[in-house]
C-alpha cells in the first residue's frame, strides 16, 4: 500500500476526524479524573475506567464504517491488512493515552485497568460492526457495560472477574482473560470479514 | 345476427381487494422499533441478571432495582429513538419525504411511535419477568406496581425525544454521544443527595423502605411527557407555538415535584410493622416485609434460645424494625440489604447469624477496645452460645503466634472450659448476672469466671 494510498484510506474511514473524537475522549476523561478527585479515592475510577473506554471504543467503531462497500470489494488487493492497521492503530493510540487519566496507583483501577477495558471494548464493538454494521456497533458493548457497572456493585461470586471485567480493579486474571478473548476475536473476525455493508432500509 | 354467447370482458370480483396495511403497522412490525424493544430487555436481563442476589425474594428490591435500571433504560431508549430519525437521512429519502401530502407531525408520530412503544414494552417485558423471579422466593409483602407507569412513560418519552435529536443533528457519532452522554449525566444525577432538583431525574433511585405519594408517578409522566410532547411540536407542528402547551404542564409538574422535596416519599407502612413468633425466649420478630423468614430464623436461633431458657436479664424479644431497639430489646441481625444474610429466601449462613444474634445481646459493639476479664467472658458466652464459624482460625492463628497471644488464647479456652463444666443452674445465675451488664463497657459489674 502506498503512501499515498493509506493517506487516502484514512480519509475514507474518517481518520482525522476519529483522531479529533480520540483526543477529546481522553481530554474528558482527564477532566473528570480531576473534577471527581480520584487521587483522593481511587475507587471512584471505576466510573471513568469503564465508560471512557466505551466512549473510545464507540468513535473507532463508527470509523470503520466505508461509504463505498460495493466498490471496495471489487479491488484486487486484500482488505484485511488495511482493516487490521486501522483497527490496531487506533486501538493503540487510544490504549497508550486514556491511561493518563488514571495515572498512579494501578492496582485500583489505574492504567492496566483502563488498558484491558479498552482492548474489551474494542474487541465487543469490532465484533459488532462485523454484525450489525459499523454505525450501530457502539449498541452492544454500550448495552452491556453500562449494565454491568450498574449490576456489579456487591455482587459476589468465583465468575464475577469474567462477566464483570470491565468493572474489576486491577489485575484479575479472569478479566484480563474476558477482555482479551473479546478483543483477539472481535479484531479477527472484523479483519477477514470487514463491517457488515448497509443495505438501502438500514 | 343475434349474439348467442359474449366473453365476459370484466374480470370476476374474487372478493375485496387487499388493503394496504397501516403504516404504523408497518414500522411497528418490519422496521427497527422491535429491535430497540430487545435491547432494552435484554439491557435490562443483563442488569437484573447481575445483581439477581441483590433484589430476587423481595419485592420492594425488585421494584427498586427495575427503577435503577432506568439508568441505563432512558439513554438506550433515546439513542433508539436518535438513530430512527436519522434514518431517512442515511437513505438519502429526506427530499421525496417532503413531497408527499401528509402532514410532517403525523409523518413523525408514525415513526416515532413504534420504537416509543416497543422500548415501553421491553422494559414491561423485563419487568414482568424479573416479578415472575421474585415470585417463588419472595418473603412476604406484596408486589409493587407503584413506579412501572411513570418509568414505562419516561422510557417512551425519551425515546420520542432522542428522534428529534435524530432528526436535528447529522453525524454518526450523535446517537453514540447521546447514549453516553445521557447515562453519564443520569449517574451522576442520581448520586446527588441534597436539592431538591434532584427529583427531576426520572431515574432518581428509591429507596427499598419507601413508596411513593398517590400523585408521584403522575406528576413524573406529565414531567417526562410534556417535555417530550414539546420538543417534538416545537419541531415538526406548523402551528409551533402549540409546543407552549406541554411545555407549561410540564414545567408545573416539575415544579410540583420540586416544591415538595422529600414530600413525595413516604415510609412503606408494611416495614414499620413486624410479626413475633412468641414460642422462644427472647421472642424472635421479623419485620412484616420478610414473614416468611421468620421459621428461618427462629430454627437459626434455636440454640441461643434454648440455651438461655430461665436466664433473667436478657432481652424479651428481638426486634426488627426500623431505628433503635427499645428497652428490654436487642436488635435481629441485619436481613438486608439481600445479597448477604439472605439468598432467594434463604439465610446463606445461619451459624454467623446466629453468632451476629449473640453480638446483639451483648451489645457491646460501640465499647471499642474492652477491658481483657470483659472480653474474656464475652468469648465464653459466644462460644457456649453460637460460636463464630471463624473462632477455630481466630484460636488457630492465636496458638501460632507470640507468647502473649498464646497466653490470651489459654485464658479464653479455661474460661470457656469453666462456663462448660458449670451445671445448669449454676451456669443460669452466671449467665443471669453477667447478661444484667450486656451493653456496659465497665469491666466491674461483669461476673467473673
Amino acid at each position: 500500500m502506498s503512501s499515498f494510498g493509506g493517506f487516502l484510506y484514512a480519509r475514507s474511514r474518517t481518520v482525522p476526524r476519529t483522531l479529533a473524537a480520540l483526543a477529546g475522549t481522553v481530554g474528558f476523561a482527564v477532566w473528570a479524573a480531576e473534577r471527581m478527585d480520584t487521587y483522593l479515592d481511587t475507587d471512584q475510577r471505576a466510573p471513568i475506567v469503564a465508560l471512557s473506554p466505551l466512549l473510545a471504543a464507540a468513535v473507532i467503531g463508527v470509523s470503520l464504517h466505508t461509504p463505498s462497500d460495493e466498490l471496495d470489494r471489487t479491488a484486487v488487493r486484500p482488505w484485511w491488512p488495511r482493516r487490521l492497521t486501522q483497527l490496531l492503530a487506533l486501538t493503540a493510540l487510544a490504549a497508550a493515552l486514556l491511561p493518563l487519566a488514571v495515572l498512579g496507583d494501578a492496582t485500583t483501577f489505574g492504567p492496566p485497568a483502563m488498558i484491558r477495558n479498552t482492548l474489551g471494548c474494542v474487541g465487543v464493538t469490532a465484533a459488532a460492526s462485523v454484525v450489525l454494521g459499523a454505525r450501530l456497533s457502539w449498541l452492544p458493548p454500550f448495552c452491556y457495560v453500562g449494565s454491568v457497572v450498574l449490576a456489579s456493585s456487591g455482587v459476589r461470586g468465583p465468575a464475577v472477574t469474567v462477566w464483570a471485567w470491565p468493572m474489576q480493579p486491577g489485575p484479575q486474571p479472569g478479566a484480563w482473560l474476558a477482555a482479551g478473548a473479546a478483543f483477539v476475536a472481535g479484531t479477527a473476525l472484523y479483519a477477514v470479514r470487514g463491517a457488515r455493508p448497509e443495505g438501502p432500509r438500514t | 345476427m343475434t349474439l348467442v354467447s359474449e366473453r365476459r370482458t370484466t374480470p370476476r370480483r374474487t372478493g375485496r381487494p387487499r388493503r394496504a396495511p397501516h403504516p404504523l403497522r408497518a414500522e411497528a412490525v418490519h422496521g427497527f422499533a422491535p429491535w430497540a424493544g430487545a435491547a432494552v430487555f435484554l439491557t435490562l436481563g443483563v442488569l437484573l441478571a447481575g445483581s439477581a442476589e441483590q433484589w430476587q425474594g423481595g419485592w420492594t428490591e425488585t421494584r427498586s432495582r427495575l427503577h435503577e435500571g432506568m439508568l441505563i433504560v432512558l439513554p438506550l431508549a433515546s439513542a433508539a429513538g436518535c438513530w430512527q430519525g436519522g434514518r431517512e437521512r442515511r437513505r438519502r429519502t429526506e427530499e421525496l419525504w417532503g413531497t408527499v401530502s401528509r402532514a410532517p407531525l403525523a409523518r413523525f408520530v408514525v415513526a416515532a411511535l413504534p420504537v416509543a412503544l416497543w422500548t415501553a414494552a421491553g422494559y414491561g417485558a423485563a419487568a414482568a419477568g424479573a416479578l415472575l423471579a421474585t415470585w417463588p422466593y419472595a418473603t412476604g409483602d406484596r408486589p409493587y406496581f407503584d413506579l412501572l407507569p411513570a418509568d414505562l412513560a419516561s422510557a417512551a418519552a425519551a425515546a420520542v425525544a432522542g428522534q428529534v435529536v435524530g432528526r436535528v443533528v447529522a453525524s454518526r457519532l450523535a446517537t453514540p454521544l447521546l447514549a453516553l452522554a445521557g447515562y453519564v449525566v443520569l449517574g451522576i444525577s442520581s448520586t446527588v443527595r441534597e436539592g431538591a432538583g434532584r427529583l427531576l431525574n426520572p431515574a432518581f433511585p428509591v429507596r427499598t423502605d419507601t413508596v411513593p405519594v398517590a400523585w408521584q408517578p403522575a406528576a413524573v409522566t406529565l414531567w417526562t411527557a410534556g417535555l417530550a410532547a414539546a420538543v417534538v411540536l416545537a419541531h415538526t407542528a406548523r402551528r409551533r407555538y402549540t409546543a407552549l402547551l406541554p411545555l407549561a404542564a410540564a414545567t408545573a409538574a416539575g415544579a410540583l415535584l420540586v416544591q415538595a422535596g422529600d414530600g413525595v416519599w413516604r415510609t412503606n407502612p408494611a416495614g414499620s410493622r413486624q410479626v413475633c413468633g412468641t414460642s422462644t425466649s427472647p421472642q424472635i420478630c421479623v419485620n412484616a416485609r420478610y414473614e416468611k423468614l421468620l421459621p428461618q430464623v427462629t430454627a437459626a436461633l434455636s440454640g441461643i434460645t434454648g440455651r438461655l431458657e430461665g436466664v433473667r436479664n436478657v432481652p424479651v424479644r428481638f426486634e426488627d424494625r426500623p431505628g433503635r431497639p427499645g428497652r428490654d430489646e436487642a436488635e435481629l441481625p441485619m436481613l438486608v440489604p439481600l445479597g448477604w444474610s439472605v439468598v432467594r429466601g434463604r439465610l446463606t449462613d445461619p451459624g454467623q447469624y446466629a453468632w451476629e444474634a449473640v453480638q446483639a445481646l451483648q451489645d457491646r459493639m460501640d465499647c471499642g477496645a474492652v477491658d481483657a476479664r470483659v472480653h474474656t467472658a464475652d468469648d465464653a458466652v459466644t462460644h457456649y452460645l453460637a460460636p463464630s464459624p471463624m473462632e477455630k482460625t481466630f484460636d488457630e492463628h492465636d496458638a501460632a503466634g507470640d507468647e502473649a497471644q498464646r497466653a490470651e488464647l489459654r485464658r479464653r479456652l479455661a474460661a470457656r472450659a469453666r462456663l462448660t463444666a458449670m451445671d445448669e443452674d449454676e451456669r443460669r445465675a452466671w449467665l443471669s448476672a453477667y447478661f444484667a451488664t450486656a451493653g456496659d463497657c465497665d469491666a466491674r459489674g461483669v461476673p467473673a469466671l
